[in-house]
This record gives structure tokens, sequence and C-alpha cells, in this order.
């Protein structure tokens, strides 16, 4: 294993983007970082600027305009990086699909590594797929 | 002024310009009001009532298009809601603007949104849509339909 790729899954680094959601998983994301769920027993931790960051947390159904500012956070983030598309709207847009704002869904526009479903999804299914995305990438790498 | 007197002297200083006064409930009162004396009405109930101006609603009803201007007295807990009726194909009202600031950014946004036309409104130019938004087109008049060719609207399964 790669030591970027083994820094990466030691402790990733968390930027989380909402790119016009209702504020519910936004609300689930930050009790993640609360001590009863506590997300930095793995090593996680929000972080302020895209820089510092090696996951992409998208939440929200992505419109017009927000959509244009995630492809251009995607592009500054350090690579490699993983993408986390989290809840209903942003895997599918949920109710929203026939807004007129919201015109392709998020992974049509930047690469999604793992879906967590939900409208909100709980904590403990944030955390599972979050955990089940670091063992996957670490199995593929075992391969190699 | 008492909830009754600040309804009995609109009706009886408009009374050319008022339709028809609807007494929903002790907080909230709706107002139909002719478009054109939208200006001189808000301006009395704003300077003279000392309302504060919440916002404005406009609603497209398939015939007509609809505005709400939404003015609460705060001393009484009071609620006035002006509604404007425009006639579909000739979409015009004054500004509001001139009378208070507060009108600014909503008229703008019903300009982009509905496609209803302020007239003597200081900068009227878009305010939420993106700016790659074709001219012209209006998302959420009844009539709306699909422009975007890239629009992906299935679910994907």
């Amino acid at each position: 294993m790669s030591i970027k790729l083994k820094a990466l899954l030691k402790s990733p680094w968390v930027f989380h983007l909402s790119t016009g959601s209702c504020n519910n998983c936004d609300i689930e994301i930050l009790d993640c970082l609360t001590p009863r769920f506590d997300i930095e027993r793995f090593g996680m931790l929000l972080v302020g600027s895209i820089k510092h960051a090696d996951v992409l947390l998208i939440t929200g159904s992505g419109n017009r305009k927000s959509m244009e500012r995630a492809k251009r956070l995607y592009e500054q983030i350090p690579k490699p990086c993983l993408v986390v598309a989290v809840g209903e709207c942003a895997l599918s847009r949920g109710m929203f699909i026939h807004s007129y704002n919201c015109p392709v869904p998020i992974d049509k526009v930047i690469p999604v590594d793992v879906y967590i479903p939900g409208c909100p999804p709980k904590p403990e299914a944030i955390i599972a797929g979050v955990v089940k995305l670091i063992e996957k990438v670490k199995k593929d790498t075992m391969k190699k | 002024m008492k909830r009754e007197e600040i309804l009995y002297n609109l009706r009886k200083i408009f009374k050319d310009d008022v339709i028809e006064v609807v007494d929903r409930s002790p907080k909230r009162v709706y107002i139909e009001i002719k478009h054109e004396s939208l200006v001189k009405i808000s301006s009395y109930i704003f300077k003279d009532l000392k309302a504060r101006f919440n916002t404005a609603s406009g609603v497209d009803m398939r015939n007509h298009m609809e505005i709400l201007y939404h003015f609460l007295i705060e001393d009484i807990n009071l609620l006035i809601s002006l509604r404007v009726k425009l006639q579909k194909p000739k979409l015009e009202i004054d500004s509001l603007v001139p009378v208070f600031e507060g009108a600014n950014w909503i008229e703008r946004e019903m300009h982009e949104i509905l496609g209803i036309n302020f007239k003597g409104h200081p900068d009227l130019k878009r305010l939420l849509l993106p700016d790659d938004w074709p001219d012209g087109v209006y998302p959420l008049r009844r009539d709306y339909k699909e422009w975007d060719k890239n629009a992906i609207r299935d679910r994907g399964v």
C-alpha cells in the first residue's frame, strides 16, 4: 500500500458540502461528530477547507448554481480522494427530481464512491457507509 | 388605532380602490385592490399606519396572476395582505421600491420566476436563477415546459 493511501485511510479528513439540502442530512452529519457517535475514533475530522480534506461529503439535491461550485471543489481536493453522497437527494434528487433547478444527479457531475441512502440517514448508517468504503479501498489495494 | 378603526378607515379612504375585504381571523385580513392603486394604498399602510412590510408572494392562478403584499402592524398583531390580480397577457404593475427599499429583491425574484414586469424598479435584473438560464422562460408559471436537453428525469433504475 502506498504511503499516500495509507495516510488517507488511517485518518480520513472530511469536508462537508451541502448543495442545497433541507439541512436534515447536515444535522445528522453533525450528530456523528458529537460524543454519542464520536466519529473521531475512526480518525475522521471535519475540516474547514477543501485543501485539507481527503473525503468530500456531499448532501443535497445539487441545483444548477451549487453544482458549479461542487465541480470546482472537486478539482481542488488533493487526490487520491473519496466522494461520499449522503441522503436521498444526493443519490437521485429524491422529491426534487422534476424540479427545474435540479437537472442532473450529483454522480453524473462528479464520481461518487459510496452512496448512503435515507431521508435523512441515521448517524449509524453514515458511519457504517464510511467504514465500508474504507474497508473496500483497503481490500482493493491489498489485491494489487 | 384599533383593528376595527383601521379597517373602517381603509374602506372609507379608498372606497373606489378596494374591491373586497376578507376578514379571515383576528390576526389576518385580505384586501383585494385594483392594481392601479397599489402604490397609494401600500404607502398609506406603510407610512401612516406604521406597518412593516413582510414580503410579497406571487401565484400563477391559471387565468390570472396574483400578487399578495403582506404587511404586519405589530402593535395590534394584524397581518394585512393586499391582493392584486393581474390579467394574463399584460403582467405589469407599479414597483413599490420608491416607497420602501424592502420590496427590491422580492420584486426581482418575482420578475425572474413569474415574469411580472415591475414599472419603476431601479434595477430589474436576475436574483437567484443561474446565468445560463434562457430569457423568457419562467419556471413557476403553469405553462412551464422543460427546456434543458441535458436534464435527466429518471432515477436510473
